[in-house]
């Protein structure tokens, strides 16, 4: 597979790592009065879908970024490639 | 004054290799100390670069050259740039501050890699069996830098142009990065 | 007789003379032919045993679709099985080994099981090896293993060496022949970077093996001239000798080049080069492949596929047989009439399946239209065939054209299926291509000439504007528009002797009619249960005539019982070139700490722990166990002094405004308040709540730390910071970067340890006990004037410093540590004493923190951050981490000191039975302590911290071990830590 990196354009899979579900950035607050319960969703419950599935890839033998990938879990098609950290700051994960 | 005096080594002793037209050399008198911009500092950072070395700091993957100290800026991610040049007898971060005041957040990395160069003809051939980037001249042009894996190791490539460049790889695998090289050169002569 | 066979033309140099031996005989060549030609040439018709049924076999096709003449090339560590003679080269002193046979290739006496066949059919091991039972193991297995396969590997490690790399273009183009270069043409003339790849050694394809004009030209002048445009641009690689042999996601496409085979030394040059081609487009110009009609005793030597035959009289001026027949369904078989004619070579018979008028008449031929053959006569080779009226027709060779078969194998790759075309009878590439890759020429179904011409020239128009380049001027050669005029026909009804299918496998059509009887009608069952196309051929002649068997049988059309599914490799890569150079010593890199060359001149025996090599022991003069090496470095640290190098654990440099706050979030303990000029251990868990690493984190000032972690862990530790920069607190300010490899750090550990150290430090820094206590830390300078870190810190459990300088100082470093430490007896001590001393301490590693225990369970719960919030601090509380029946670290101790604890052994109540319900517990880490003189283990029992002084069992089934052990503190030396402070 490639990967189109959004800084550095297309680069071969093997220079990343893969992590899971994108949801994955969007950490539970621990204060929730339901934190547990929270938490134990945000770790444990994933879709698993038969096609578009958005995924965490760190490009570890490269710029060290973690990107947000959207991928067809069928066809391999990726359609979109954003920096993770622009994706988290879209969350409104700055504090 | 201490009994005790501590040799300096470099990774790979100076090693200078040289296979038909194909040479392969370790430089061993630049620094490298990362810079990391602070948050919300990047046009301070920006400032003080232009300031101190007549030069605007580089996009990411591209290399932005200086007079000063003859440093060289790699844009390695985001928010991180290399700063590489010629050593001096003071210690590089301190090198750094005295030209960038507190801008950045710096650390030498120096001695964290062997730095080789390769060049002649047949380079980019013999690179062609270990490294998955396109380094054609339309692709990769002169000042282009990054970082890729090269038979498990990985390496950071700058194109210093006309078939020459320059490698960066962990220095505690440098012997085995070497081998790497030699054998790719071997394997196309 | 030397080539009887040799007649005129062809591109072969008849001024050099090759010398090659088959079945240890002598035979003459010349350069340009292939291993198969010259064989035909010197009248080699039988060239190896068929797999099941040792049947006589010859050479059948003139490339990599050869089912029959696969041969062991070379001799000794170099041979190779399995080759296929009509793709390979001949060179001066080639040397090749027919296979299959016991006894001679003449007479094999294998060759017992043809009389057997009627009890080899389909499903045969199915039906047969079912009983007895205990039959499997002790006779049918092994039998089985000793027939299987065709040719022997030789046993010994492949001496040759194979290379990979990398490749990229703008248009990839498959394969050379006439659609290939037509597509080169273009795409090259626009400038696009073009690889055209073909896998024989002769770019052309059917061109140089047709005796077509186009353009007023021959094919091979055409060819010349085409290629002398190409070779010019330095846009366009050439890549003969090459197999794109996959296609995979994203324009990817795997492909072997060999690049030495056909020398006869290849001078330590890789033999095969795999590389990645990574392209934009690809054109897939592959051509086709043709296939036999199936009808009784088909199989013999001398029955060959009429393009092949062209090909070796025209392409390789050898005749197959000087008395020639053709059987054909399509008008093929006539061209091949033609040319054989020309040649002046006898044409005894052409049986055409359709009915009709005959086309030409070759003079002395008998000409049977709506003709069948349903026999052929010849022991080792054919000598006559019999047709369906009863006419019986000298030949020693049968030339054969059933239709030709597009080569979709590599359109099919990502999931594509091929269309069923009747005008062609022939399947043709879907529509759901691999992305990028258009076909064009025969393999898209056009097998006329001046189609594969003008799609091939289109084809490169098409994919370099796609990517932006600008159209290139091209008109295809006037060219003889040839007809096909198949008429579908895959065998003759008629025939009461057994047809073959595949060749390779010895699959007959009443096999796969019996697959289909006996209810494996389905296409990729019947492929299974008669392993019809599971060769090393894969069935590229076999496939579509079988299914149109088995059409037959299930009522159905061909195209609704569909294609068993192509995958890689379109044709066989060696394992050796999977491999690469990664092998021996070049299997992966190796990481070699700073004190490395030292340590080698200490004679130290070295461990592997990731890619890094490590100090294991230092063996001294008279010592003749790794105990005694052990023992010693553990009580000379403890009585005095050691040192070790620790470079290998992970560093990490942070720093930033918000990094006090960042490093309360990733560890469980606080550090917010730590004090510059100190260090602290810290654990660092998981999200959902379990140990993940740990290892101690020093503040250098206000907003710099440096983390160190464990050995194993240093990637994933920072792949994780990194995570939890960017993607959950990205509004912090704060950077990480490895500082693993920028200093080479040693721990120097032992009563004497600070007197050893005061000998270096520069004077003006004071590392008096008072001055720079416990967990202190600073930057000094030693040596005079060499920058260093130095941190009071302790995995011994003895009064201890890690120092750690610039690498370019470490091999320095080592060496003036040990002449410093002389007065004191310093020890080097290695990774097996570190670890045996962390245990005597107590202090976890990596059997206790293995992916399933808490703070809790390894007894740092009171370490745990109250306040904040940090990663793993709500799942952690979870009731299923902790429930009172956890196991927790403890300590134990043999009953009987004499006897040793093994890690892994489980932990069982006494006068209980050693079973999973009786199980408490695990033993996760043992050592025999020098210092208390027995063995020692960390473990984990259920209720631990409680059972104090209990005796348990330690067991381990697996050696038949059951051991009486006493619980105990898991600090067995000097568990109130009076020796680090002092």
């Amino acid at each position: 597979m490639i990967i189109d990196h959004p800084l550095l354009g297309p680069r071969d899979v093997s220079e990343f790592v893969y992590l899971g579900d994108a949801s994955l950035i969007n950490r539970p607050d621990s204060q929730n009065e339901n934190a547990a319960k929270h938490f134990y969703e945000y770790l444990y419950l994933r879709e698993n879908p038969a096609g578009e599935h958005r995924e965490l890839w760190y490009h570890e033998h490269g710029d060290r970024s973690w990107l947000v990938v959207t991928r067809d879990t069928l066809t391999h098609k990726i359609t979109r490639v954003e920096l993770a950290r622009d994706t988290a700051l879209a969350a409104g994960r700055n504090k | 004054m201490s009994d005790f005096m501590l040799k300096v080594r470099s990774p790979l002793d100076g090693i200078e290799l040289t296979y038909g037209d194909v040479a392969i050399r370790e430089i061993t008198d630049r620094d490298i100390v990362s810079i990391a911009i602070p948050l919300g500092g990047t046009e301070t950072l920006s400032k003080a670069v232009i300031s101190a070395y007549q030069t605007e700091l580089p996009a990411v993957g591209r290399c932005a050259k200086s007079h000063v100290d003859n440093a060289h800026f790699l844009g390695m991610a985001p928010d991180q740039y290399f700063i590489v040049f010629d050593r001096s007898g003071s210690e590089s971060t301190d090198k750094i501050t005295s030209k960038l005041g507190k801008t950045g957040y710096f650390t030498d990395q120096s001695d964290s890699w062997v730095m080789m160069r390769i060049g002649g003809p047949k380079s980019r051939t013999a690179l062609e069996r270990i490294c998955p980037i396109d380094l054609h001249p339309t692709v990769f042009p002169e000042e282009s830098v990054t970082r890729t894996l090269m038979e498990h190791l990985s390496t950071i490539i700058l194109s210093e142009g006309n078939d020459h460049y320059l490698l960066l790889s962990a220095r505690s695998s440098a012997g085995s990065f070497l081998q790497v090289l030699q054998k790719s050169v071997e394997n196309v002569l | 007789m030397s080539q009887i066979n040799r007649i005129s033309g062809g591109l072969i140099d008849r001024d050099k003379t090759l010398n090659f031996k088959f079945d240890g005989r002598v035979f003459e060549g010349h350069p340009g032919d292939t291993l198969a030609s010259a064989l035909l040439a010197n009248g080699q018709r039988l060239v190896g045993r068929s797999f099941k049924y040792h049947r006589p076999r010859g050479i059948v096709t003139a490339g990599s679709e050869e089912p029959n003449a696969l041969v062991q090339l070379r001799r000794g560590a170099h041979q190779e099985p399995n080759t296929r003679a009509t793709e390979t080269e001949l060179f001066e002193g080639l040397e090749a080994t027919s296979q299959n046979h016991r006894g001679s290739l003449k007479y094999d006496l294998m060759a017992v099981n043809d009389l057997l066949s009627p009890f080899l059919t389909a499903g045969f091991y199915y039906k047969t090896f079912m009983w007895p039972k205990g039959f499997w193991e002790k006779v049918y297995e092994p039998a089985i293993r000793a027939s299987a396969g065709l040719g022997r590997l030789s046993g010994e490690p492949d001496p040759d060496t194979y290379d990979k790399g990398f490749l990229h273009c703008d248009i990839l183009i498959i394969g050379g022949g006439a659609a290939g270069l037509s597509a080169a043409l273009t795409a090259g003339r626009s400038g696009a970077r073009v690889i055209l790849a073909e896998e024989n050694f002769r770019m052309g394809g059917r061109l140089i093996a047709e005796t077509l004009e186009l353009g007023g030209m021959s094919g091979t002048e055409w060819v010349t001239e085409t290629l002398a445009e190409l070779t010019a641009m330095t846009n366009l690689r050439f890549m003969p000798r090459t197999t794109v042999y996959g296609a995979f996601d994203h324009g990817i496409y795997g492909t072997l080049e060999r690049m030495t085979d056909h020398l006869s030394s290849n001078e330590q040059k890789p033999r095969q080069v795999l590389w990645r081609i990574y392209s934009k487009r690809a054109i897939l110009c592959a051509g086709a492949t043709e296939r036999l009609i199936a009808f009784g005793n088909n199989d013999r030597p001398g029955v060959m596929l009429a393009g092949a035959t062209r090909a070796y009289v025209n392409r390789w001026a050898v005749t197959p047989g000087q008395r020639i027949a053709i059987f054909t369904n399509n008008n093929d078989g006539w061209r091949t009439a033609t040319d054989l004619t020309e040649k002046g070579v006898e044409v005894t018979a052409v049986v055409d399946t359709r009915d009709g008028p005959a086309r030409v008449t070759p003079s002395g031929a008998s000409v049977v239209m709506g003709g069948r053959i349903i026999d052929t006569k010849g022991r080792h080779g054919i000598r006559s065939l019999t047709l369906s009226n009863g006419q019986t027709i000298p030949a020693d060779c049968l030339a054969v054209s059933g239709g030709w078969n597009p080569n979709v194998h590599l359109t099919c790759h990502q999931g594509g299926r091929p269309v069923w075309r009747d005008d062609i009878a022939a399947f043709t590439p879907g529509d759901n291509l691999p992305v990028g890759m258009t076909v064009a020429g025969a393999a898209n179904g056009s097998l006329g000439l001046a189609g594969a011409l003008a799609e091939g020239g289109k084809a490169g128009n098409v994919a370099t504007q796609d990517i932006g380049y600008s159209r290139s001027n091209y008109t295809a050669p006037k060219t003889e528009e040839e007809a096909v005029g198949i008429s579908a026909f895959w065998y003759v009804k008629e025939s009461r002797q057994r047809s073959w299918l595949d060749l390779q496998n010895d699959v007959t059509i009443k096999d796969v009619q019996l697959a289909c009887q006996e209810g494996f009608s389905a296409v990729e069952h019947m492929k299974r249960y008669t392993t019809l196309g599971m060769a090393t051929d894969q069935g590229k002649m076999a496939n579509v005539p079988a299914l149109a068997v088995l059409a037959e049988c299930t009522n159905k059309s061909i195209p609704d019982t569909g294609t068993t599914v192509f995958r890689p490799p379109y044709s066989p890569v060696s394992i050796g070139a999977f491999a690469g150079r990664s092998r021996g010593n070049d299997f992966r890199p190796y990481r070699l700490t700073p004190s490395h060359d030292w340590a080698v001149e200490q004679s130290a025996v070295f461990v592997e722990t990731g890619m890094w090599l490590r100090a294991r022991w230092f063996p001294q003069p008279g010592e003749t166990h790794w105990r005694q090496h052990v023992d010693r470095e553990v009580l000379q640290t403890r009585k005095s002094v050691g040192v070790c190098d620790v470079t290998t654990l992970g560093k990490i440099d942070i720093q930033g405004r918000d990094a006090p706050a960042f490093l309360n979030s990733v560890y469980a303990n606080a550090f917010g308040k730590l004090a510059v000029g100190k260090v602290r251990y810290g654990l660092m868990l998981r999200e959902d709540g379990i140990a993940m690493d740990d290892g101690t984190t020093a503040r250098l000032s206000e907003k710099r730390f440096v983390m160190t972690t464990t050995t194993a862990n240093a990637v994933s530790v920072f792949r994780h910071l990194e995570f939890c920069r960017q993607c959950l607190w990205p509004g912090m300010d704060v950077h990480v970067i490895s500082a693993t490899e920028q200093f080479a750090q040693y721990s120097v550990a032992g009563p004497n340890s600070r007197r050893l150290l005061g000998r270096l430090v520069d004077p003006e820094f004071d590392i008096s006990n008072e001055a720079f206590p416990f967990m202190a830390c600073a930057e000094i300078t030693v040596c005079g004037g060499t920058p260093a870190r130095l941190f009071r810190i302790s995995f011994s459990g003895e009064l201890a410093y890690e120092i750690a300088v610039p690498t370019r100082y470490g091999d320095a470093l080592i060496r003036v540590l040990i002449a410093a430490g002389e007065p004191f007896d310093v020890v080097p001590y290695g990774t097996e004493a570190l670890s045996v001393m962390r245990i005597e301490k107590g202090h976890p590693a990596g059997g206790e923190l293995n992916g399933q225990t808490t703070a809790h369970d390894l007894g740092m719960g009171r370490l745990l951050s109250k306040s904040t919030d940090y990663i793993g601090n709500t799942l952690r509380q979870r009731p299923g981490l902790n429930f009172e029946d956890r196991p927790t670290l403890m300590g134990f101790r043999p009953v009987d000191r004499s006897t040793n604890l093994t890690a892994g052994a489980h932990i069982i109540a006494k006068g209980k039975e050693a079973t999973m319900e009786n199980d408490e517990g695990w033993i996760s880490s043992v050592a025999s302590s020098p210092t208390l003189k027995y063995s020692i283990g960390l473990g984990f029992i259920k209720r631990g911290s409680r059972r104090l002084g209990d005796v348990i069992r330690v067991v381990n089934p697996l050696k038949g071990e059951d051991v009486e052990a006493e619980i105990v503190s898991p600090h067995f030396f000097d568990p109130d830590g009076e020796r680090l402070r002092v």
